[in-house]
């Protein structure tokens, strides 16, 4: 028997082929959608992922220090260095702030940590060139993306620091760039301000900020010790909230960017949808094209089985080829975006599964109207 | 020449219903014979289409009774469950457009129903070259219609009608479109049909010049089928 679907289609191959990867692009910024979810998901996690440390010593009923604002004092770490179970205990600060190069604005997340910690703040994975900080001041490593080079000078605050490493992937929970510098200078750019807010603040009779304020006490706990118990401990004993790694990145999930992945969701649903309702449109179409054709087809003595294989054939194919240069296009334009895209494969399997879910039932509307045909029709009076 | 190929008997078609109802065949009788050439001519709108498709059961008429060869297909209601594997076994269609499909080459469009009725490639290969060499087209094989002349793609069609070994073939205004010589040779291309293969062949026409060809003429008057025989000196 002849393959009328194979047939139709190299007859009109161009056009089958642009309509395949039209339908393929929508498919890949659906693929995009997930990615760019998965992408939040993991960068929240990243940056709790990346410092090595068991628990989180935060300000009392607060949800910090990303969720929420928290403030404690540095000289919190001793204390919680004496609790029971605790291997060392660190100070840390974190503080948003805009910048600008002459590569674009950007925002940049500086985290403060005490170089003399033993707890890694840097993941050492993601340092792909220069070294930590080993001074108390004026050194700084940042991201790649941020396009400064070692040994580059950055002016931040009052002050230059020198870029002595370069960190790859390492982002905020937020997405953005990271840059390290010694707690000392964290805490200067937090809490010194230009002269003239000095003064308007003396003037206000307002003294200036505590500069030996931070934002969490981050600790290492003793091996065989439980992270939840020594957790509870401290908060007994300090009044302070402690979350442990888990629940700190849990916290981050749910409360930092809940609300922005449910919008992703709803948008990719709604993605979704449309392209399998643009999907059925384009077999339908194609079906309708062909109309007089099928009519005499089924006026010569075809049956619909022979028919209606042509049009499911031809609605997988193009299910199959739009999902491959779905796919394909996702990777191209993946490292266009200036936040993480993750695509993972089991996505795009299941989205597979359901396109071709999808195309099968858009070729049930041809076959509808195939057999809905009157066969007398075809020759039209 | 008298064995049964199309036997009519009280046919009768209305489309609509109660008062919108419009009678177009009221009671046709009417019966052909294997290997005949009939024409049947009458004015537009008078019923020539809706006559041919009941005769290939594709619609269904009112009432009456329609036997194809031996077999009773219609008595007051379709008496065969597959319409569609009646007509690719036993009729053959041609139209007044070629109706080729355009993504489909010559001997692909011809090959089409013989592979559904399940034959042997190898059979229909020869088979399709036979009829194409018989209609003069043996060198079109593997052409596209849309590269042939629409006279090429009528004679194309007449072997696509062949294709399946019809007992009939119905053939609705298959010279329309055609010049008159051109008209004639297919005409006559028909007739060789009949008289070779032992096909009945029903031709609607409105060009009176092509009824000498025939055996038999039918023609619709008042919503009847008059049946006119031509006397053996008259036939071309
Ligand atoms: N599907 C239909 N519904 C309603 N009326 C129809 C339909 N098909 C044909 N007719 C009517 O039946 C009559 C005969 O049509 P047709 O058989 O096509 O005529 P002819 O082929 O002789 O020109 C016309 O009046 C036409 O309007
Ligand atoms: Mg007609």
């Amino acid at each position: 028997m002849i393959n009328l679907a194979y047939k139709d289609i190299s007859h009109s191959f161009s056009k089958f082929i642009v309509t395949a990867i039209s339908v393929g692009v929508l498919l890949g910024i659906v693929i995009i959608m997930i990615g760019v979810y998965r992408g939040m998901v993991f960068d929240a996690k990243s940056l709790v992922d990346d410092i090595k440390a068991d628990i989180w010593v935060v300000q009392q009923d607060t949800l910090g220090p990303f969720a929420q604002n928290s403030k404690v004092h540095e000289d919190l770490k001793e204390q919680i260095s004496y609790q029971n179970g605790i291997k060392s205990a660190s100070a840390i600060t974190f503080e948003t702030i805009q910048m600008q190069n002459c590569y674009g604005d950007f925002k940049v997340m500086i985290v403060g940590y005490d170089p003399l910690s033993n707890i890694d703040v840097i993941n050492m994975d993601k340092l792909i060139a220069g070294r930590t900080i080993n001074k108390q001041h004026y050194e700084i490593v940042v991201s790649k993306k941020t396009h400064y080079k070692l040994g580059e000078s950055i002016k931040l605050g009052r002050d230059y620091f020198k870029v002595v490493g370069i960190t790859k992937e390492s982002v905020s929970n937020g997405g953005d760039y990271l840059m390290f510098v010694s707690l000392k200078d964290a805490q200067m750019l937090q809490f010194t301000y230009t002269n003239e807010r000095v003064k308007s603040d003396e003037s206000r009779g307002i003294k200036g900020g505590n500069p030996h304020l931070v934002n969490a006490i981050i600790a290492e706990i003793k091996d065989g010790y439980n992270p939840k118990r020594v957790a509870t401990n401290i908060e007994e004993a300090t009044h302070k909230k402690v979350f442990t790694k888990d629940e700190q990145k849990r916290l981050l999930l749910e409360k930092v960017i809940k609300k922005s992945s449910k919008q992703i969701g709803m948008f990719t649903v709604i993605l979704i949808i449309v392209s399998i309702v643009i999907i059925a449109l384009i077999i339908y179409t194609m079906t309708l094209e062909k109309i007089k054709e099928i009519s005499i087809l089924k006026l010569i003595g075809i049956s619909n089985w022979t028919i209606s294989k042509m049009i499911v054939e031809e609605t997988v194919l193009l299910g199959f080829l739009a999902f491959i240069s779905g796919n394909i296009f996702a990777r191209l334009v993946q490292g266009a975006f200036p936040k993480r895209i993750v695509l993972e494969l089991s996505d795009a399997f299941i989205l597979f599964i359901i396109i071709l879910i999808a195309s099968i039932f858009a070729s049930l509307f041809g076959i509808y109207k195939v057999i809905k045909t009157n066969p007398s029709e075809a020759i039209g009076g | 020449m008298d064995k049964n190929a199309i036997k009519v008997e009280n046919l009768v078609k209305s489309f609509g219903e109660a008062d919108s109802e419009v009678v177009v065949i009221d009671g046709a009788n009417f019966s052909l014979s294997k290997g005949e050439f009939v024409a049947l001519i009458a004015p537009s709108g008078s019923g020539k289409t809706t006559l041919l498709m009941m005769l290939g059961c594709a619609l269904e008429p009112t009432s009456g009774k329609i036997v194809i060869g031996d077999r009773i297909v219609y008595d007051n209601k379709w008496k065969i469950k597959d319409d569609r594997a009646l007509r690719r076994k036993k009729i053959g269609f041609i139209f007044q457009s070629h109706y080729l499909i355009p993504f489909l080459n010559i001997e692909e469009n011809i090959s089409l129903l013989p592979y559904q009725n399940g034959e042997k490639p190898k059979v229909v290969k020869q088979r399709v070259k036979e009829i194409l060499d018989y209609l003069d087209m043996g060198d079109k094989l593997y052409n596209m219609p849309s590269e042939l002349s629409g006279g090429q793609n009528q004679r194309i069609a007449i072997a696509r009608a062949l294709a399946n070994k019809p007992d009939i073939i119905l053939a609705d205004e298959p010279t329309a479109a055609l010049d008159q010589k051109r008209a004639v040779s297919v005409v006559k291309m028909l007739k060789k049909i009949t008289r070779e293969q032992d096909v009945t062949i029903i031709m609607v026409t409105h060009d009176e010049r092509l009824l000498p060809y025939c055996d038999k003429v039918l023609t619709i008057k008042d919503k009847k089928i008059l049946v006119e025989e031509n006397s053996d000196e008259h036939i071309i």
